[in-house]
């Protein structure tokens, strides 16, 4: 229930009227003026008295009527959802980490609950945050008391808002919704939440966007560390060209200044730099040479300064320092090249942080696996049983092993630790050699980021002979032109085998003589050694494997895991099977994983929530369907809200209700005055 | 001429003089038109002169012829006193139309004396009261009393309340000879100590009468709803409801007048009650009917 227009209700003043010709202008008259009272009496009581009753019911009339048409005037209304009666209410509250500018995320949910308390009580609302992935909050309910302790127990994040996410929950919730769906959107409405496809933003045609942009006409102007390379591990810190830290500093809506930068190890400050940046510029700051001690350092690159959003400021990575790690590349007795290759490909991607050990497969019986980060078998099919058993325990244990088929594979067609024997070989004419026709560029030993049109230099690479296995329960990240996997991946265990089904040497391929050829080393070094899993800095809302999959959880071995804030996320149930865990803070993460490897880890806040520009006023229109979506203050925000219920005015009603009470008056007044004219 | 006797009309005279004197020429000029009434300059009788008497007044004729010295007396020549007690009290401002009783009043005494000075010479004087004696011009035929008289009457503006038992007991020590009294009130007091306070004129021998002056609402006032009324004299108010006025107040007033003309008559006076709408000949003819029956 509710009025149109209160302010009418300074009319109710004018119900004094009939007070005042009733029972105040009976009184209150001016004393007319007699030459004595010698003969009069008082008469007040009865006189006021016999008025009242007299007149009573005539005064109620009038009053009654003078109210009902102040009320007309007022135009009171109730809210009812009308035809939108099984419209569903979705708020929808940003708490990415740009909320932590101002008081972003307070008036966020002080907004929603606003909305929630105007809301009809039959009308069904649901709340969801939308900070990294969507999350339901609530299922759709009356019960406001629910919503209201959902809003109130909603924490702000440290992830990266996306409304193409977003658009992607309501449309699962649409199919299963099938009335209108009103989503209330509170949020910075951050330009780098739009995907580059408006297309992947946009809502189903049952769902109307309200946005209630929070803080965007405030200061946008901030200052971050973007991007950081460093290196997650390292062995020689002397080394110029590995012992470096390039950080690159950008601002947001800022204009010229000089920017002081801070590096700090475990907690001390080992550098401090200013440097001046262009308005809206980025620079790069180097920090070298630098002197880590073994084992895991924590560092953190701080931009000093206050700014819009001052807890992007500071940038976490952790590096370690240990030994160079050794690495079992075994080969077949006739294969003399592929260790070359491979060798000087590993020396000019890992920097000397990998030491080759090169051994025959005939004097590889007594050597144990377990010393070295992971194990080749390069063309190495003929294997020591005792060997080949030892390799078994050590990738069921969690260690990886690279598998590369070269021409020996032909006289054997059991590989080792591949289930499934050899299906066939195939020698590609010289002339007319296989070209790689596939490559997953996600798989992270082939990992490209912009790969050229040549599929990132794989497409030059010529196949003279390549192994046909069999792929079953096996990832095939390339294949040949002629679909001939070339590149595989299998889990056993705990551990990861890779199988390339071509050598390593230029005797079945021209591989080793491409540049491509010392990134895959350089990638699947790093993946099957785990050294990029160990240190270096991730992004919030990036996925950790914990193991290669959910089958080879075993209850021998648990995961732990520790939080910035000293938590442990995972219950012990969880620390047994689960594969994979989401990085949702923003700090340092411990984590100790099942083969007994340690990993420290800096996680930041994905860059991209630094940027606080919002959406432009056309985007916003065009992504709410109408202009009438942006409600950037308190009254436009009520007004809409009202607006979004039909409101069902009474006006129709009173106006009635006072013609009969007019009518009533007439009629009552007519029957007065008649008694009069038959006293006179 | 009878239009000019209208109190409405005499109301726009702002001189008493040219009222009386108006009022008094209509007056006798409708009187020549009646049979019942009048008077003359005719011989009435001789009476012998005694010493005191004005020389003026001897018939020098009879006394060549018999040295015997007489005043010749006319008809309608009196040397009786007229004085009027006029009640100048703020009871008297009232009025619902113009004249008020004040302006009534004085009209109505303005006129006496011109008749009573310059048609019938007698002597003329007034008393202006409200709770005590305000001003007081005795009796005369002085030339020049008329004025006199009527500047009296200039200053009898209303003021004070009335307390008619007071100045009447002044009066005792003021009048010496017996003549005709008219006491022009609104008469606010109880009927009863008003005419015992009168009686004591009558029974020295003087001619009373009592214009009583009334307002016509105050006879039959009109109250649509229930009021608040003022004394004009005491300030008091009192709200009145209009069944009242109707009913009570009527019944009231009028056994009012009813105790004050009984009373009157039975202690041998006349009792006059004239409303401000009413011509003046009406009092005039009081007057004269009262000088013509002996004094």
């Amino acid at each position: 229930m509710g009025l149109l227009a209160p302010w009418f209700l300074a009319g109710l003043f004018a119900l004094a009227i009939p007070v005042f010709v009733h029972l105040l202008r009976r009184h209150i008259t001016t004393p007319r003026v007699v030459s004595s009272l010698m003969f009069f009496e008082r008469g007040v009581q009865s006189s006021t008295r016999h008025r009242r009753l007299r007149y009573l019911l005539l005064f109620l009339l009038r009053s009654l009527l003078i109210l009902l048409l102040v009320l007309a005037f007022v135009n009171p209304f109730f809210r009812r959802t009308g035809r939108d009666k099984d419209a569903l209410l979705l708020v929808v509250i940003d708490n990415s980490f740009s909320m932590h500018s101002g008081s972003r995320f307070a008036d966020a949910k002080r907004l929603a609950l606003q909305l929630v308390a105007q809301k009809p009580h039959s009308q069904q609302a649901q709340i969801m945050a939308l900070g990294g992935q969507p999350q339901t909050l609530t299922q759709p309910t009356t019960d406001e008391v629910q919503l209201k302790n959902a809003v109130d127990d909603l924490q702000i994040g440290d992830e990266h808002a996306s409304f193409a996410e977003l658009a992607q929950s309501v449309h699962i919730l649409a199919q299963s919704w099938t009335g209108p769906i009103h989503l209330h959107l509170f949020s910075d409405l951050q330009r780098t939440a739009m995907p580059d496809n408006f297309a992947d933003a946009v809502l189903p045609a049952n769902v109307h966007l309200i946005l209630h942009p929070i803080g965007t006409s405030g200061r946008q102007s901030n200052w971050t560390i973007v991007n950081v390379s460093a290196p997650s591990e390292i062995t020689d810190p002397s080394a110029p060209h590995t012992s470096r830290v390039t950080a690159v500093l950008a601002g947001y809506s800022t204009a010229d200044s000089d920017k002081t930068v801070t590096l700090t190890i475990n907690g001390n400050i080992r550098s401090t730099q200013t440097i001046k940046v262009p308005a809206n510029g980025r620079l790069p700051i180097v920090f070298a040479p630098l002197d880590f001690g073994y084992g895991f350092s924590r560092c953190e690159i701080r931009v000093q300064g206050d700014d819009a959003l001052s807890t992007d400021n500071t940038y976490r990575f952790a590096v370690r320092r240990s030994d160079p790690r050794k690495i079992l590349f075994v080969h077949s007795p006739r294969d003399q090249r592929s260790s070359l290759y491979f060798d000087a490909a590993l020396r000019a991607a890992t920097h000397g942080f990998f030491l080759l050990q090169s051994v025959s497969s005939e004097q590889v019986a007594s050597i144990t696996p377990d010393r070295f980060a992971f194990v080749i078998l390069s063309d190495a099919i003929a294997l020591p049983p005792l060997f080949e058993r030892a390799l078994e325990q050590f990738i069921s244990r969690g260690g990886n092993v690279f598998i590369a088929l070269g021409l020996e594979a032909e006289n054997h067609p059991k590989i080792p630790l591949w289930s499934g024997s050899l299906q066939r070989n195939t020698n590609f004419n010289p002339s007319a050699p296989a070209a790689i026709g596939q490559v997953d560029f996600t798989y992270p030993a082939l990992e490209q980021t912009k790969p050229g049109p040549d599929k990132g230099g794989w497409g030059e690479v010529k196949i003279l002979y390549a192994a046909s296995v069999n792929p079953a329960g096996a990832r095939i990240a390339a294949k040949l032109n002629d679909g001939t996997p070339l590149l595989l991946e299998k889990s056993i265990g705990q551990g990861r085998l890779l199988l390339l089904a071509t050598g390593l040497d230029n005797l079945t391929n021209d591989i080793p003589l491409h540049p491509v050829f010392i990134s895959f080393v350089d990638n699947a070094v790093r993946y099957l050694s785990g050294a990029g899993e160990s240190s270096g800095a991730r992004t919030v809302d990036s996925l950790l494997q914990l193991r290669p999959s959910a089958e080879t959880a075993s209850d021998k071995g648990g995961v732990e895991i520790i939080d910035p804030d000293g938590h442990r996320p995972l219950s012990l149930t969880q620390a047994r099977i689960t594969p994979v865990f989401r990085l949702t803070h923003a700090g340092f993460y411990q984590i100790h994983f099942a083969n007994g490897r340690d990993a420290v880890m800096g996680v930041n806040p994905d860059p991209r929530e630094s940027d606080l520009t919002p959406i432009s006023p056309e985007i916003q229109s065009l992504w709410a369907g109408s202009g009438s979506s942006d409600l950037t203050s308190q009254e436009e925000f009520a007004s809409a809200n009202a607006a979004r219920y039909q409101a069902t005015t009474l006006w129709w009603y009173v106006m009635l209700a006072a013609f009969v009470v007019a009518v009533a008056e007439t009629l009552l007044s007519s029957r007065y005055l008649g008694i009069q004219r038959e006293e006179l | 001429m009878q239009r000019f006797l209208d109190p409405v009309v005499l109301a726009t005279i702002s001189s008493l003089e040219l009222i009386a004197r108006t009022v008094i020429d209509g007056f006798v000029a409708g009187l020549h038109r009646s049979p019942d009434f009048g008077f003359s300059q005719e011989f009435a009788e001789y009476r012998p002169y005694t010493q005191g008497d004005d020389l003026r007044h001897v018939d020098w004729n009879l006394f060549a012829r018999t040295e015997r010295c007489y005043l010749k007396r006319y008809e309608g020549e009196t040397n009786s006193h007229l004085t009027i007690l006029l009640d100048a009290s703020n009871s008297m401002h009232y009025g619902f139309r113009a004249p008020t009783k004040a302006d009534y009043a004085r009209y109505l005494a303005a006129s006496l004396f011109y008749l009573a000075i310059h048609n019938q010479r007698d002597a003329a004087g007034i008393i202006v009261f409200d709770d005590d004696v305000r001003d007081y011009v005795p009796p005369s035929t002085r030339t020049g009393q008329f004025y006199r008289l009527l500047a009296a009457l200039e200053r009898a503006e209303p003021r004070a309340r009335t307390d008619i038992f007071k100045p009447l007991t002044q009066l005792h020590a003021l009048l010496h000879r017996r003549g005709i009294i008219g006491v022009i009130s609104d008469f606010y007091e109880d009927p009863v100590a008003v005419i015992n306070a009168l009686e004591q004129f009558r029974f020295k021998g003087n001619d009373v009468i009592l214009f009583h002056i009334l307002d016509p609402h105050e006879l039959q006032p009109v109250l649509n709803c229930p009021s608040i009324l003022r004394d004009i004299e005491t300030r008091e108010e009192i709200e009145v409801i209009p069944q009242f006025v109707d009913t009570t107040y009527k019944s009231r007033i009028q056994t009012h007048i009813e105790q004050l003309r009984a009373r009157s008559l039975s202690a041998g006076m006349e009792y006059r009650l004239i409303t401000t709408n009413q011509p003046l000949d009406q009092a005039l003819r009081e007057y004269l009917s009262l000088r013509k029956a002996g004094v």
